[in-house]
């Protein structure tokens, strides 16, 4: 395996280094900058030891940070904090959607589970999830519409395709299950994962809706909005 | 390269996203100094143009709007294959810069393959107005390409763009170094590593592309493009690439593709950040958002979208139908001087009909047709460069839908009841090649004007009272065959090729008047160029069967045109017109439709006013109505012939249209005579 040959699987940081990793993406996703003192709140430790990891996460190329200045996540840094973050994320859809788990349980379960699950379990999983979503495309939103338990969980995980998510209403792209073609010109037009995404306007016929991507107006039919998934947020 | 650098020409391609301001850098740059025609063997355009800088020639390729150089359609494919195989000098990479983000994702495929780069940062003055800062200085330190701030539309930048591009022309030493390289997430910069040192270890690369680029490609798949650049790829390396994708699919969760695109814009969006300063956080709402509030308004869009279709229709023939008038005036004027002074010579009579009759009579069926072109092409390039033709196709997309088409062909359609010619030229507008060619092979279903004077004539003799009743009826069974046509061309013939909305609004913005003069020249001239000759030839043609062998009557029995009538008249005969008359029209017909009364008359000897009488003669209401069927399906006429080879660039798809339209017509009309024989006995 070449990336086990490379040593710089993530697999192989300790359980507390990605913990750091993960608390410091959340706090670059919410602050923007990292402060050591954000760290040590959010996970409960003393600022000293903070900084003592940090040294080491410098060390490994993980972050960057200038004598007293904020920390910042390098590029490899950040890769691999969201690579964590993921494997959080779709752990706990795991457990709440699958195993039917409250989603408060679910939280911290899966911060625990994300260190010590194999990655074949990990893609097993969600592989698992993906046929799931499949299956219940059809009849997606009358299922939830019936089953009010149903409900409850996506509201709190808050997936829906993109022809789903309502004029006016921000996400963010969690995945594109277009095929072929459709999907690398939604690629190469920047739907990408991770992308914020904004429906700000419906055709006069009601379809195609027009969206607000990386700063411009892209326009798509609904059938093709059906395919991307999005993460709603407030905005 | 030769030593001998300063005597040689220049090549500079252009490239850049659709809506960048492209072709207006383009124009600027050459001027009027153009050549349009079509890559070989695809239907995408080709333009070209050269300039004189410091007393060198610089040639210019337009490449095809795209938005990146992946290859799946055929505009990147061409584009593409372009860059690799005839390496221009420089490439001149436009970039919205009121868009960036989207932009770069080209500017870092161009720069991972070792262009030699020059950006212009067009359209500098939107960023201005928006309040938003780019920092030249900083982009050009991390991309390491000159860069040059270019407002194309208002001639700003462009000395100093052309300046640049001499000096990068000058100072390149023909070899490609990677001067970008994108950073990828950890799996795919480590599988990149392996690969990459097997390329250099198995590959020649003789042409000095970046081994890393190779590499890249490879694990795209893009074995093909490596293969004919290599001219060898050893097994083991494509191997090690299957097990290096495998290994990176499966730690990531994802495919190579789509993680190579997000991580490309994962890359750019940090560049971003670097380079962008924005004096407000949010800028104010711009005047394209408040005119797309009223535009794409839910209650006003579609009054909006039919008060302007009917301005281009108008537009288009209203205006352009007299002007036609005098140059078929002008021509039937030319032929009778020279018909008088060829008699006043006492040239031979046959003399006299071929160069009337043939000839000018082929010039004037092909310069009739360009009123309309031109004032077409002066309202499609006012829609495309104002913005508005997004809009059209989005506000009337869900409507097409119903059809099986796209929104953007509306327009070529609805131009179609005026005139297919330009209704098939209108296709351009269309990206996608599968909506284009469905488009292009439907259009002729489209009724168009010239078709209305054979309706008039057998309505007038057979359905007294009834004649727009019965003229409405063709109207409406074209539509309907077109939509039957455009299902079974989408789901049998183009399966392989995909159809999709995704589609950018571009900012609203005012058309400079350059562009679209151009752009109403460059159409008419590249359809009188590639089109005339097809119609000239056939009027010829059909003069000559007409008057052959010497000595028989025009168009008669015995002439060649009559003994082919003659002989394919028995195919006809099931549709219920079966005489040679009925066949010899309809061949005259495919020079231009209308040509099917005048034949009629020509043939039963009398003029217009007794044309009536005769048919009724000749003719019974169910035959009549069956002989309108066909003259509406069948062959399109030849100037429509000479477009769909223009816009196809295949013989072998012009061919299609012309095969496909003859048996449909004889089907239906077949069917119809048959049918309505029964409920009538």
């Amino acid at each position: 395996m070449i990336l086990n040959e490379s040593g710089s699987e993530s697999g192989s940081l300790s359980l507390a280094l990605e913990d750091y990793l993960e608390a410091m993406l959340n706090i670059h996703d919410s602050e923007k900058i990292i402060r050591v003192s954000d760290i040590a709140k959010k996970l409960n430790i003393s600022k000293a030891s903070v900084s003592q990891t940090i040294a080491k996460l410098k060390k490994l190329g993980l972050v960057n940070q200038e004598s007293y200045n904020p920390v910042t996540l390098t590029f490899t840094g950040m890769e691999t904090a969201k690579k964590i973050r993921n494997r959080h994320t779709l752990i706990k859809r795991f457990l709440t959607e699958i195993l039917d788990v409250d989603s408060k349980i679910a939280e911290k379960d899966a911060c625990l589970m994300e260190h010590v699950l194999s990655r074949t379990t990990i893609n097993k999983i969600s592989e698992l999830l993906e046929k799931t979503e499949k299956l219940n495309d059809d009849n997606y939103f009358e299922k939830v519409n019936i089953n009010s338990k149903e409900r409850e969980i996506m509201e709190t995980v808050k997936i829906k395709t993109l022809k789903e998510l309502g004029k006016g209403r921000k996400g963010k792209i969690v995945k594109v299950t277009a095929k072929s073609m459709i999907r690398k010109r939604f690629l190469e037009m920047g739907v990408t994962s991770g992308s914020e995404i904004e429906i700000i306007g419906v055709a006069p016929l009601g379809d195609p809706i027009e969206v607000l991507i990386k700063g411009y107006k892209l326009s798509l039919r609904k059938s093709e909005a059906a395919d991307i998934f999005v993460e709603e947020v407030a905005g | 390269m030769d030593t001998t650098n300063n005597q040689k020409n220049f090549t500079i391609a252009l490239i850049g996203n659709p809506n960048s301001g492209k072709t207006v850098v383009f124009n600027n740059l050459t001027g009027s100094r153009q050549h349009v025609g079509n890559w070989p063997g695809v239907t995408v355009e080709k333009k070209e143009g050269k300039l004189f800088y410091k007393k060198r020639q610089i040639n210019i390729v337009d490449l095809p709007g795209i938005y990146s150089l992946d290859a799946h359609s055929e505009d990147e494919r061409v584009a593409r294959d372009y860059l690799v195989f005839s390496k221009p000098d420089v490439v001149i990479n436009i970039i919205d810069s009121s868009n960036l983000e989207r932009n770069l994702y080209l500017t870092t495929q161009l720069l991972e393959m070792g262009m030699n780069v020059v950006i212009a940062l067009n359209m500098y003055d939107e960023c201005n107005a928006r309040k938003i800062k780019i920092d030249i200085k900083k982009l050009n330190d991390i991309l390491k390409v000159p860069i040059v701030a270019t407002t194309a539309t208002k001639k700003i930048g462009m000395k100093e763009l052309l300046s640049k591009t001499y000096e990068a022309a000058v100072n390149s030493d023909g070899s490609t170094g990677c001067s970008l390289d994108v950073k990828y997430n950890r799996e795919l910069e480590s599988g990149l590593d392996v690969m990459e040192n097997m390329v250099k270890d198995y590959l020649p690369n003789e042409d000095g592309y970046p081994a890393r680029w190779i590499a890249l490609k490879l694990i795209e798949d893009e074995l093909k493009m490596v293969r004919q650049l290599a001219k060898n790829l050893p097994e083991i390396i494509i191997n090690k690439k299957k097990e290096i994708v495998d290994n990176i699919e499966n730690s990531c969760g994802e495919d190579v593709y789509s993680l190579i695109a997000e991580n490309r814009y994962d890359f750019i969006k940090k560049i971003i950040t670097e380079i962008i300063i924005r004096d407000t956080k949010e800028s104010p709402t711009s005047v394209s958002d408040k005119i797309d509030r009223v535009i794409t308004n839910r209650f006003l869009g579609i009054p909006i979208f039919l008060i302007i279709m009917y301005c281009v229709f108008t537009l288009t023939f209203k205006l352009g139908d007299p002007i036609v008038g005098w140059i078929e005036t002008f021509f039937g004027w030319l032929s009778e001087v020279i018909s008088t002074g060829l008699a006043n010579i006492n040239a031979p009579e046959l003399l006299t009909s071929l160069i009337t009759e043939g000839i000018i009579g082929g010039l004037g069926s092909v310069l009739v047709f360009l009123p309309n072109i031109l004032l077409l092409f002066l309202a499609i390039s006012l829609l495309e460069d104002s913005g508005y033709m997004a809009r059209a196709a989005y506000v009337i997309d869900r409507f097409m839908q119903v059809l099986g088409l796209h929104g953007k062909a509306f327009i070529p359609l609805l131009i179609g009841f005026g005139c297919n010619v330009p209704g098939v030229m209108a296709t351009r507008t269309l990206e996608n090649k599968k909506d284009r060619m469905t488009t292009i092979l439907i259009n002729p279903l489209m009724s168009c004007s010239a078709r209305l004077p054979v309706y008039i004539l057998f309505a007038s003799a057979f359905f007294k009272g009834k004649q727009s009743l019965i003229v409405f009826s063709l109207y409406i069974l074209g539509i309907l065959l077109a939509i039957m046509m455009a299902f079974i061309l989408k789901r049998f013939v183009f399966k392989g090729e995909n159809s999709f909305f995704i589609m950018e609004l571009p900012p609203y913005r005012v058309p400079t008047i350059k562009s679209t003069l151009i752009h109403m020249w460059e159409r008419s001239s590249s359809f009188i160029k590639k089109a005339g000759t097809i119609i000239v030839i056939a009027v010829i043609l059909i003069w000559a069967l007409s008057n052959l062998p010497v000595g028989v009557e025009y168009a008669s029995k015995d002439s060649l045109i009559g003994k082919i009538g003659t002989f394919v008249a028995p195919v006809f005969k099931p549709a219920g017109f079966g005489n040679w008359e009925a066949a010899v029209a309809l061949v005259f017909g495919i020079l231009a439709k209308e040509v099917v009364v005048g034949t009629l008359g020509v043939i039963y000897g009398v003029d217009e006013a007794g044309l009536v009488g005769a048919i009724s003669q000749h003719w019974n209401p169910i035959s009549a109505y069956s002989f309108m069927i066909m003259t509406l399906i069948y062959i399109p006429c030849i100037a429509v012939i000479g477009a769909i080879k223009r816009e196809t660039n295949s013989w072998g798809w012009t061919l299609f249209a012309v095969g496909y339209s003859l048996v449909l017509g004889w089907v239906v009309s077949v069917l119809f005579y048959q049918i309505a024989n029964l409920f009538v006995r």
